[in-house]
């Protein structure tokens, strides 16, 4: 997979890493506070938050593997520098990895706009949302509360990960910095 | 024989596995147990700092007394006999039951991943991801380079705070300065980015291919990690025992 990446574009995924693994652990804490007062649903509106380095990753570099790798080495990274959550959190890694990475993979790593950022904000939803059935017990609750947290998880993947992911993006790619990478080629081609 | 020591690939594989099965037990029982023993076991194999362990254990308190509550408000319609009305839902034997296995389920989660934590050197368990793991080495010194960046970044952050304060924004208070935090991303994130880009040209003006390579320190498998591995299956098997007897 790793044979056709540059190791500029390896590098870049495992900073963009850093940086969202320092976000992502703030985040934990918010929802943390949360928790304790509204249960568990209270990390359901920002889940997506947690999703967005895979869509930033992929929109950037446009290589089969960004979206997955980069919410794996984001997911362990966030546990070295102290998410308790512990090993746990790089398997949540995988299964949110895998699905984002899904979408772009439909699209053949061809279509990077904004309905398919999108689409991989709600695949790592899905996933993820499975993960947290199996694993928080989830069939313990009433149907309706269950469906109303996927409604609230898909929705925030899709806005903050996916539309939220474009935005962040696009204001990067004003800087400049992204020059050398597809995301600019891309633009620089086609207007 | 101590879990610092423990084959960190091993280890990860042990308590995810042991995470894993946790998920598909339904007594109150074995995610006690489970927890019990992990203690046990971290308190003789281990020389953790238990204050750390007790700080890093509060927010999971929280999620524990979260989880508690919302499986048994909103808890699904379950057999046995009602017990008492909870913000008009009736709760049941079966709810009460659920509700406890369910917030012990996340301590003892938190038990296996502290032991994990707390013992664990990052570096050596990437180390040992790519001996025994098969980890590619370009994803693995890509991770050393981000954790090399730590500090780069702090100092960036620290500047670009600075200029922007001598243009005029207000960032006296520690207040001010988490507030002001979410305009710097983009400026953090372009500058990190092309300090990327200058960290891989050196990287491959120092002859870093990505292959296959020796490294200075190695990790290595021994029996011990098999017999710690050992002991925590044994404690799960004897935890499930425990709860479905």
């Amino acid at each position: 997979m790793l044979k056709s990446w540059k190791l500029k574009e390896i590098v870049l995924l495992s900073i963009l890493s850093v940086v969202f693994a320092v976000v992502y652990l703030a985040f934990v804490h918010v929802g943390n506070l949360w928790a304790g007062l509204i249960g568990p649903i209270a990390y359901e509106w920002i889940f997506g938050i947690w999703f967005i380095v895979s869509i930033i990753a992929a929109y950037i570099i446009r290589k089969p593997g960004a979206a997955f790798l980069s919410e794996v080495l984001a997911a362990t990274i966030e546990m070295m520098i102290g998410n308790a959550i512990g090993p746990r959190i790089i398997l949540v890694g995988i299964i949110q990895g895998l699905g984002a990475e899904a979408a772009f993979a439909l699209t053949g790593y061809k279509r990077y706009d904004l309905w398919v950022l999108m689409l991989a904000g709600f695949g790592a939803a899905v996933t993820s949302f499975i993960y947290t059935y199996v694993m928080g017990g989830l069939s313990a609750l009433s149907p309706t509360y269950v469906a109303t947290m996927f409604a609230l998880r898909a929705t925030s993947g899709m806005l903050i990960a996916g539309l939220g992911g474009k935005i962040l993006s696009d204001l990067l790619l004003r800087t400049g910095a992204l020059e050398g990478y597809a995301v600019a080629r891309r633009r620089g081609a086609h207007g | 024989m101590t879990f610092h020591e423990m084959n960190p690939t091993i280890k990860f594989l042990t308590v995810t596995c042991l995470m894993f099965g946790l998920a598909f037990m339904y007594n109150p029982w074995t995610p006690l147990g489970v927890f019990f023993g992990t203690l046990a076991l971290q308190f003789i194999f281990s020389d953790v700092s238990w204050k750390r362990w007790g700080l890093f254990m509060i927010p999971f308190l929280l999620t524990a007394v979260g989880t508690l509550w919302t499986t048994l408000v909103f808890g699904k319609e379950a057999s046995g006999e009602v017990m008492f009305k909870l913000f008009g839902n009736d709760v049941t034997e079966e709810n009460v039951m659920l509700a406890v296995t369910l917030s012990l389920r996340v301590l003892a989660f938190t038990a296996l991943s502290l032991l994990f934590t707390l013992t664990t050197d990052p570096k050596r368990f990437v180390y040992s991801l790519m001996q025994q793991g098969k980890l590619s080495p370009k994803i693995a010194y890509s991770v050393f380079v981000g954790f090399r960046f730590f500090p780069i970044l702090k100092n960036e952050l620290m500047q670009l705070y600075e200029t922007h304060a001598l243009r005029g924004v207000p960032l006296e208070t520690r207040r001010d300065r988490i507030r002001h935090a979410p305009k710097l991303l983009i400026p953090l994130l372009a500058g990190a980015i092309r300090q990327a880009e200058r960290i891989a040209f050196s990287m491959e003006a120092r002859g870093f291919t990505g292959e296959g390579r020796s490294t200075y320190e190695v990790i290595p498998v021994t029996r011990n990690d098999f017999l710690l591995a050992a002991l925590l299956v044994a404690l799960f098997g004897v935890s499930v025992w425990a709860g479905v007897r």
